[in-house]
């Protein structure tokens, strides 16, 4: 496996640094294209990059087989099989396709970038889902601190329809920039014209029962890019990236310590942990690496360099791909302060609904600071414990257990920081915060 | 069957724990934290449906699972 060279300049999104660049041939797929230093791509450049639509567009049965025999899973986190959550829409009611391009996770971009940049693409792959869903009608829902992406959105659309597209109607939702509004429940709720919170869903799943009772299929914005690109080129083309369990290329956003945090890489093959760290302008491991995004896990930096960065490595690590984020934690820095500052980030952005999210992520939040301030006791520890599994999987929605993960990874990679915290000792951290942690503000519209 | 609680509803009363400690136990904030094990004993059944309707929000139901379509009479 070779490092495609990174090329790319960088292009000014809010405060995201955003440069293109593939790893692992060959080539990139989503990321392919004009340099991102050129704005969002028109629709003659699209189409002229990447041809016709494929004719058997029309064909619903033909677009659910080569969504199925791709293997694509979903980008917004679950890794969900996309066929599968199709399937269970299929032939009911008035169907409702989402694009979820509402990206939480402060310090991820890729679905920003794409928006941003490849707004056709996304917009293909809605029309293509739509086409195979049987609906009519496509949201794309954006946090509403994503300007660029709103200014693409709606420049893209206006395109298709000055070119006659006989796209579904497609229309473009701004929800709160809240962590947990990304969700899926709560971008049904936001679509009703409600709270962007999440619902108690179990009994009733979106893909059967979404907005306004009608069958509503929500797909992770770079889920929905793949699918146009796959339905154009085939399963198989689709198989030759990723690997068997998490086939086709991911997006992933480098944060913390990486030369540029911020940056998107379209990972084409499970390359070593080690050369996308290179490519993040590192030449030694890190201390640790935090994975899947901020309620993610965190991994040992110096066992996972020779780590290969797929579906299933990571998952024997004890971590997923989430949504790609890879963060990285520098030499010297406490991975317990840090850990401690994601906790009170994410405590404070439950949707206050349910008891065990908001009293329980309030304590863990509490243990955990004086966890780093070298103030917890043994005691403390046992019940940061307790805590941890006593939520796990009582909230209507996965905020608590993302928590609760994220704890648990940092209680194991830090274990002996753990040890001489508890004895009141310093561990000799420097430096300031490494992950950007944004205000809890707003209401939830 | 087993019986399910809806986070959101639940505004920590207690009253289902009272009516069905065999699976509803009160959390440390006195929430209900409800063992998922499935059951079919009939005995059971009738204290979990009590519960469900003892729940002045409303946040609990009964859930069949498959393995017990019908509850069993011992
Ligand atoms: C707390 C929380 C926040 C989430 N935020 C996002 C998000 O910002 N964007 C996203 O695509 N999915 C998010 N998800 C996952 C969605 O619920 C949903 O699974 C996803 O959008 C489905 O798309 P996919 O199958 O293509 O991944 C979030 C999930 C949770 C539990
Ligand atoms: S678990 Fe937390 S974030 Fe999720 S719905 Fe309940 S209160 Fe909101």
């Amino acid at each position: 496996m070779t490092l495609a060279p990174s090329t790319g300049s960088a292009v000014d999104q809010g405060s995201v640094d955003i440069a293109f660049g593939g790893v692992g041939e060959p080539g990139t797929r989503l990321l392919a294209g004009p340099e991102p230093g050129s704005g969002a791509e028109s629709l003659i450049a699209h189409q002229a990059r990447l041809g016709a639509w494929p004719d058997f567009e029309a064909d619903r049965r033909a677009l659910l087989d080569v969504l199925d025999l791709s293997g694509l899973r979903g980008r917004g986190g679950g890794s969900f099989p996309a066929a599968a959550k199709m399937a269970a829409a299929a032939g009911r009611g008035r169907p409702l396709l989402v694009v979820n391009a509402s990206e939480s996770e402060p310090a991820s971009a890729k679905d920003a970038t794409l928006v941003g940049l490849r707004p056709h693409l996304v917009l293909d792959g809605a029309r293509i889902l739509a086409r195979a869903a049987g609906a009519e009608e496509v949201s794309v829902v954006l946090h509403r601190g994503n300007r660029p992406g709103l200014r693409a959105l709606s420049h893209a659309l206006s395109e298709r329809a000055r070119a006659g597209l006989d796209d579904p109607e497609m229309t473009v939702t701004l929800g709160p920039d809240r962590y947990v509004s990304g969700e899926a429940s709560a971008v049904v709720s936001l679509l009703e014209g409600g709270e962007a919170k999440p619902r108690f869903t179990r009994r009733r799943p979106a893909a059967l029962y979404g907005v306004h009772g009608r069958p509503t299929l929500i797909y992770n914005a770079e889920t929905t890019a793949h699918a146009g690109l796959l339905a154009r080129f085939g399963a198989q083309w689709f198989r030759r990236a990723g690997t068997a369990e998490r086939p086709g290329s991911t997006l992933v956003t480098l944060a913390g310590a990486a030369a540029r945090p911020g940056r998107v890489l379209e990972v084409m093959a499970p390359v070593s942990m080690g050369l996308l760290l290179g490519a993040a302008g590192l030449d030694q491991p890190p201390a640790a690496l935090l994975v899947g995004g901020y309620a993610g896990a965190w991994l040992d930096g110096a066992t996972t360099w020779d780590l290969p960065f797929s579906h299933e490595a990571l998952g024997h690590a004890g971590a997923s791909i989430g949504c790609g984020l890879l963060g990285i934690l520098p030499p010297g820095a406490c991975g317990l302060g840090e850990t401690a500052r994601l906790v009170t980030y994410l405590a404070g952005e439950s949707a206050g609904q349910c008891g065990p999210c908001v009293f329980g992520l309030a304590e863990l939040a509490a243990i955990f600071e004086a966890l780093a301030l070298g103030q917890a006791s043994r005691a403390d520890l046992r019940r940061l414990h307790r805590r941890a599994l006593g939520i796990e999987g009582r909230g209507a929605c996965r905020h608590p257990d993302g928590v609760v993960g994220l704890i648990q990874s940092a209680l194991r990679v830090f274990a002996p920081d753990v040890r001489r915290h508890l004895k009141g000792r310093s561990c000799g951290a420097t430096g300031g915060p490494i992950f950007p942690v944004p205000p809890t503000t707003g209401g939830w519209r | 069957m087993r019986v399910t609680v809806d986070p959101v509803r639940c505004e920590g009363h207690g009253i289902c724990c009272l009516f069905f400690g065999e699976r509803i136990d009160l959390d440390d904030w006195g929430y209900a934290a409800v063992d998922p094990a499935p059951f079919d004993d009939i005995r059971l059944a009738r204290k979990a449906r009590r519960a469900v309707a003892a729940c002045p929000e409303g946040a609990l139901a009964i859930e069949i699972t498959a393995a017990s379509a019908a509850p069993r009479r011992h």
